[in-house]
């Protein structure tokens, strides 16, 4: 039973040797290590092997960092096969765990406090324990190795789409702010020459748009308004333009002043893109967060917890108080009480509220936004399309309204009402189609296959799955399509022959189906009396075959057999995951 | 020491307005309190409005008043074309700058030319003897430190006993941000010794990456500092370990790298926000607790020595590495 040592350097690995089996055994080992010529003594240099470039020796590290067992070390660690029974000290627990699942080797890992002492004799002293490997050797390596590290770990980070939503909602603010400022500018310098308009046109886009299209206030009578203002608006404008007290202006000051509103116009056409690309980005990420709290106060969230990950990891009591820091320190140095609620504050829920109910409602919201992000952040959300990720999301706002109308003394929300994915709550029945630009997460830029797949499925630009949105439609076209195709077998109804009840039963009977069916087939046409008085149940198939045949001199059908055969096979699976998501939803909710 | 000019406090391609500094412009454009270092402000806080105009251009009349130095009428600059003279610090490495309205803490710029956050320069004319007896004069640089960014400056400035950190010393810098103290630290080794430098933010280390390559004595590591482990191939043993993480567990933190890095007898250097232990607490009894916490991990304290007026309700905690003793 011999006792090896793994050195990890930045140039590579080191396999030493120790000359005394139980060393590690022994009491005032720290002692003796600290002096190297004993440790020179100690431990012998069994075998070296360097890193041949810098790019392996990054990999190398990656992967030892991380626990794994990388090529190099694996072709290192071949070496002690040969050893009926060894034992080896590593730095890593984890590293020392997959070395002992490792096949093929007879070794067993040591690492742990008993090791640390080793390692930073081993550490201190590499240079004299592995010949060739000058200090300034290492240093130079060390300095190469970290910088490529460093480097690579910041290229891969893991929240760089967070990022992308931080960046988005602050930016959201950053415009608010500066289109505010620009619109009251315009409103002022266009004033001088026209101040009545402000006080009719409130809205500050239309009054850019006004004052970009119509210039001076002596057009304003020959200008043609209706695409920008309602007509009653226009009319008031223009007799006010009639007798203004404004200034008179150069064309120079409005070109200046229109170049303004320019910007005004340019800043609110961005500030609605960016608005829909932060509710896609908020939906493919953290679905269910979007469900319970909408996208700005979900992305408010998430950039103040800095990733979508370190925001799952806050209890939902932290998420509470989440942007009320201030107050909440304040109150606890002062021994008050502490804030009900930071930036849930702005979500439609704790709006409804009022009175106490607002940190009642707070604090439940918070509690199941807690539980939404761990399904958002750690689920695993592969083959699902976006109701479904958003499931618990979507079943708990439903809950959360209901308790809120139990507490305010309102009646609850009618059985099947819901949620649509924008967050507004629908009652049942009602069908709401609101066509959002969805985020293409192709043009992300994520490497990860895994991940790319993931999230291909809620995309509706892609490709992919905009086919099968087109698909449902077209389904019911095909179902249309066959109901006139009966109305006109119905014509034929009246030559088939009505048949009593006990009729219906023998030939049910004899064609091997239920009398029900019979009786529909039947009336419908798609069973035939032979001769003999034997029933004949046309299949599908022969159905349209003969249909065919009938309507040949009518236009062709638009859509193949082929096609539809593939529709009806997808309409089934679709009703199939419906049933699924139907079944989860129900079992959430109960 | 030889009479010398100041120069603007205009520096390099970073620096920007003079005397921007990245910690001003907090609050404002910044991402996630990390610096920024293209729009940094000097003085103002939540600046990103253009109001005040503050820190000026450094011309080579008046050198910018330096980061929040400005906003605090700490020793922000040295005020430029006046005489100053340079001494050495009692701690090896640093360096006094004499001459302006008040004295200043300066290290030796180890990249003549290039301020890393737009800190103010200051260039002398240094005589050197030959071996043959003659001398030659040559110019050196010096970058002034401000106390009130680094909180290894405030304890220089506020007197502490030993900084363990000389020419030469190997340093694991815990916390190190985007770098800017890292600099000095950086200078103070000097070319022979080596700083580690930890940081955990991507942003930050984005920038300290940036810093470090102008260095060759500075190691970056983006990584998080309580998982050593994953950063044991970079860092040897070190004499000293620097700690400013701001976290409630950084008494753990300094004693698991201490524990695999630090040598036997090494430095340690903590600096201790009270308010990120414990916020409720006085800020003595925080610091009594952390240096409690320091002995059981076998550090030994050394001296306490609070960061007023740099920082409030903040404290050094220097001590030795005891191991098994």
């Amino acid at each position: 039973m011999s006792l090896f040592v793994l050195a990890e350097t930045p140039a590579g690995y080191g396999l030493l040797k120790a000359s005394d089996k139980k060393m590690l055994k022994n009491a005032d080992l720290a002692a003796e290590l600290g002096k190297p010529e004993r440790l020179i003594e100690m431990l012998k240099l069994k075998k070296f092997v360097k890193f041949d470039s810098a790019a392996m020796a990054l990999e190398e590290a990656a992967a030892v960092s991380q626990g794994q067992i990388p090529p190099l070390l694996t072709s290192l660690l071949e070496d002690l096969q040969a050893e009926k029974k060894a034992s080896l000290a590593v730095a890593d627990l984890k590293l020392g765990t997959a070395i002992s699942n490792l096949p093929g080797l007879n070794v067993t890992p040591v690492a742990g406090s008993d090791t640390m002492d080793l390692f930073r004799a081993v550490r201190e002293h590499v240079s004299s324990l592995i010949p060739g490997l000058d200090q300034d050797v290492l240093d130079r390596m060390t300095l190469g190795l970290s910088h490529s590290m460093s480097r690579h770990k910041l290229k891969f980070s893991a929240d760089k789409v967070d990022s992308m939503i931080i960046q988005a909602i602050k930016m959201l603010d950053d415009i608010d702010k500066e289109l505010n400022v620009y619109a009251m500018r315009t409103k002022e310098w266009y004033g001088w020459h026209f101040p009545e308009m402000a006080k009719t046109l409130n809205d500050n886009l239309a009054y850019a748009r006004v004052v970009r299209s119509v210039g001076m206030r002596d057009n304003f009578k020959d200008a043609d308004l209706s695409d920008i203002l309602p007509e009653d608006v226009e009319v008031s404008l223009k007799a006010s333009a009639e007798l203004s007290m404004g200034v008179e202006i150069t064309e120079d000051d409005l070109k200046n002043a229109v170049e303004l509103a320019d910007q005004v116009i340019k800043f609110t056409e961005y500030r609605a893109q960016l608005t829909s690309y932060l509710e896609s980005r908020m939906r493919a990420i953290a679905p269910n967060l979007t469900a319970l709290v909408g996208y700005l106060v979900g992305a408010r969230l998430i950039s103040h917890a800095g990733s979508v990950l370190s925001l799952a990891k806050a209890p939902g009591s932290t998420i509470q108080i989440l942007g009320a820091e201030k107050a909440l320190f304040r109150a606890l140095k002062t021994k008050k009480d502490t804030p009900k609620y930071g930036i849930m504050y702005h979500s439609s829920l704790v709006g409804q509220a009022t009175g106490k109910n607002k940190g009642k409602i707070a604090r439940m919201l918070s509690a199941k936004v807690a539980l939404g992000l761990r399904v958002d952040a750690l689920g695993d959300d592969d083959e699902e399309d976006d109701e479904q990720r958003a499931a618990l999301g979507l079943t708990n706002r439903i809950k959360l309204e209901n308790y809120l109308r139990r507490l305010e003394g309102k009646a609850a929300l009618p059985k099947g009402t819901n949620v649509t994915p924008s967050g507004e709550i629908v009652s049942a029945g009602q069908f709401s189609l609101k066509e959002t630009g969805r985020y293409a997460v192709d043009a992300d830029g994520v490497v990860d296959h895994d991940m790319a797949d993931a999230d291909a499925e809620p995309a509706t630009k892609s490709k992919k799955s905009k086919k099968p949105r087109i698909e449902v439609v077209e389904e019911k076209d095909v179902d249309m399509e066959d109901a006139p195709e009966d109305s006109d077998d119905d014509s034929d109804e009246a030559s088939v022959k009505k048949l009593s009840e006990k009729e219906y039963e023998r030939l049910a009977d004899l064609s091997g189906i239920s009398v029900k069916k019979f009786k529909r087939k039947y009336e419908r046409g798609d069973i035939q009396l032979g001769e003999d008085g034997n029933p004949k149940v046309l299949s599908k198939k022969e159905l349209k075959k003969l249909r065919k045949t009938e309507n040949n001199d009518e236009p062709a059908e638009p859509s193949p057999e082929k096609k539809k055969k593939r529709k009806a096979e997808d309409g089934e699976a679709e009703s199939k995951k419906d049933k699924k998501s139907k079944k989860k939803r129900e079992s959430l909710s109960a | 020491m030889a009479p010398f000019t100041a120069r603007g406090g205009r520096g390099g391609p970073g620096g920007g307005r003079g005397g921007g500094a990245p910690r001003g412009g907090r609050g404002g454009f910044s991402g996630r309190g990390s610096a920024n270092g293209v729009r940094g402000r000097g003085g103002g806080r939540g600046g990103f409005g253009d109001r005040g105009g503050r820190g000026g251009r450094g011309g080579p009349a008046r050198g910018g008043r330096g980061g929040r130095g400005g906003a605090r009428g700490g020793p922000g600059g040295m005020k430029g074309g006046a005489k100053v003279v340079i001494e050495p610090h009692r701690h090896a490495g640093v360096f006094v700058v004499r001459g302006g309205k008040e004295d200043g803490i300066a290290t030796r710029n180890l990249t003549p030319g290039e301020s890393v956050y737009g800190e103010k320069r200051i260039s002398v004319d240094e005589p050197v003897e030959n071996d043959d007896g003659t001398t030659t004069t040559t110019k050196v640089e010096y970058r002034l430190w401000n106390p009130f960014r680094s909180k290894l400056c405030a304890a220089i400035a506020g007197g502490a006993d030993d900084i363990y950190i000389r020419p030469g010393s190997r340093v694991l810098y815990i916390g190190a941000a985007s770098g800017t103290s890292v600099s000095h630290v950086a200078d103070l080794v000097g070319p022979t010794g080596f700083v580690y430098a930890v940081e955990f933010s991507n942003r930050s280390g984005r920038d300290l990456i940036a810093m470090a390559a102008k260095r060759p004595n500075v190691v970056p590591i983006v990584e998080d500092a309580r998982q050593p482990v994953r950063y044991r191939m970079v860092v040897p043993m070190v004499d000293v370990i620097f700690a400013d993480v701001a976290q409630p567990d950084q008494a753990r933190i300094v004693a698991m790298n201490a524990n695999w890095f630090l040598k036997q007898g090494g430095g340690v250097l903590i600096s201790i926000k009270a308010n990120c232990i414990d916020s409720t607490a006085p800020a003595a009894e925080v610091f009594a607790s952390e240096v409690q916490k320091m002995r059981a991990e076998s550090i030994k304290p050394k001296f306490q020595l609070t960061l007023e007026p740099f920082e409030r309700d903040h404290c050094l905690v220097a001590g030795i590495y005891t191991r098994g003793e």
